[in-house]
């Protein structure tokens, strides 16, 4: 006889006789363990392109848990703590499988410690209820120069420090200039306070894990180098103007970024091996680039990345803004199950129709939808995404874009609700 | 940071190689010299990569 459940069964017995709420207690925390683990399975099942018991939800909510919980975008663009409480707080009332710990990622409080002239801080910038915004300088204003190339390639690291941040924060000196207070404090101040967020991160994983059995839904950030190339050094159109007039130097400048980028995307990525490194796609989208340059220079520089993280044994969250259609065929050369495609403009039945045999595809619900359609039109397109995306397994249901403080809580709500309900296999 | 490093490693940068050459010689144990320098280095390769990349 298995004494194990007989023991254990008068071990309840006496703490229910004995002290009732740490049974309560005690089967709350048993509850939202066993919770947890069925959403990750859930959500990690459809990540690898299998069926799992239902179709998970994992929405890359940003602003909307503000609007939700009740904070502006300054409270949670400024204040990580309170972006934390906002994104428990839609965890906990929202059957949700997974989310991004704080999706308003940029901290505008580090941001402002550092001097970073790029960004539009809502209460300052921008209004107090507006998401931040990244305002890229004028073409003569870049960050780099269309001559510096060769020095960036020869090291780059060296060159972010010397030449890059000196010009993208206002209080950090150039080679040559004086030092300064302000310069002094940039460094520390900047230094600490990314440690105190980083830091941060962990019990908040745990709060969510703990809390309402949620998972955290990435780990480790990606960006492809000539994304990076477009977004913080040369500006879009100083790099479209390159792409004409030095097309050997910028491939050259992305083939020295590639080992960066792949560093530090391996050490973010999750050392279970579970949820994907989150890969934020910019430029290389149609109309940004056209097709020849995306073979000649974007794609060479990103699939030996892809492939290498794969290799690791991580998979590579394509977070596709924009349209990628033109691409398809590209990411068809990677590895079965090597990516999860997160669909934004493109039409998400095509996609699926497209890719949908090697890889697990997420999103496709329009924004416009859940911000000014009503409740019974979101029921009917997820109804469609479901019949025909997901009838197999291998989707993740959520917005197109990042959800702001413009969706209606009425419809996100049918979103949720209705894809637990009709999303059962 | 003015030092010419001569080195594009990722997770590096400034190299305990050529660190070492501007220290006497060394009678205690290099390997924790070494270890706690690298570590302690790869902080401030993740300050620039990171607001390179999430900020």
């Amino acid at each position: 006889m298995d004494l194990v459940p007989f023991i254990l069964g008068l071990y309840l017995i006496y703490v229910s006789c004995r002290m009732p709420g740490r049974l309560v207690v005690f089967i709350e925390r048993f509850d939202v363990e066993k919770l947890y683990e069925q959403r990750l399975k859930r959500y990690v099942t459809a990540m690898r392109n299998e069926k799992p018991d239902m179709v998970p939800i994992r929405p890359f909510v940003a602003e909307f848990t503000a609007k939700y919980a009740g904070y502006t975008c300054q409270q949670v663009s400024h204040d990580y703590n309170m972006a934390f409480e906002a994104a428990l707080k839609c965890a906990a009332d929202f059957d949700w499988d997974a989310i991004v710990p704080n999706m308003v990622y940029v901290w505008t409080g580090l941001t402002q410690a550092i001097g970073l002239k790029y960004y539009g801080v809502p209460g300052i910038d921008v209004p107090v209820d507006t998401g931040f915004q990244y305002r890229e300088p004028p073409e003569g204003d870049a960050f780099m120069k269309e001559d510096e190339y060769d020095q960036l390639a020869a090291n780059p690291t060296e060159f972010l420090f010397n030449v890059w941040l000196p010009r993208a924060s206002k209080y950090v000196s150039a080679q040559g200039e004086a030092t300064s207070l302000r310069n002094n404090l940039s460094f520390l101040k900047g230094g600490m306070a990314m440690l105190s967020y980083f830091n941060a991160f962990g019990p908040q994983i745990e709060r969510m894990k703990n809390e309402s059995g949620t998972v955290s839904a990435i780990s480790g950030i990606f960006k492809a180098p000539f994304d990076i190339l477009a977004d913080k050094l040369r500006g879009y159109i100083g790099l479209t103007m390159d792409l004409h007039e030095r097309p050997k130097k910028v491939l050259k400048a992305c083939e020295a970024l590639m080992p960066h980028l792949l560093h530090t995307a391996l050490s973010g990525a999750d050392p279970d091996k579970n949820v994907p490194i989150g890969f934020w796609m910019h430029r290389g989208c149609t109309p940004f680039i056209n097709k020849e340059q995306f073979h000649n220079l974007q794609w060479p520089t990103l699939k030996p990345i892809i492939e290498e993280i794969w290799r690791n044994g991580h998979q590579t969250l394509f977070y596709a803004e924009g349209r990628w259609m033109d691409h398809l065929d590209s990411f068809l050369e990677l590895p079965a199950g090597s990516i999860v495609f997160h669909v934004d403009q493109d039409d998400v039945f095509e996609v699926h129709k497209k890719i949908g045999h090697k890889f697990c595809i997420s999103g496709g619900i329009p924004n416009y939808l859940l911000a000014y359609e009503t409740p019974d039109n979101v029921r009917k397109f997820c109804k469609k995404v479901i019949d025909e995306v997901a009838a197999d397994g291998g989707y993740i249901m959520d917005a197109s874009a990042i959800m702001q403080n413009e969706a209606s809580i009425e419809n996100v709500k049918a979103m949720t609700e209705f894809t637990r309900d009709y999303g059962v296999y | 940071m003015t030092e010419k490093t001569n080195q594009v490693k990722p997770g590096i940068c400034l190299s305990w190689d050529e660190v070492r050459k501007e220290l006497p010689d060394i009678n205690g144990d290099e390997e924790l010299f070494k270890r706690i320098w690298e570590d302690n280095d790869a902080l401030g390769y993740m300050y620039i990569w990171q607001l390179l990349l999430s900020f």
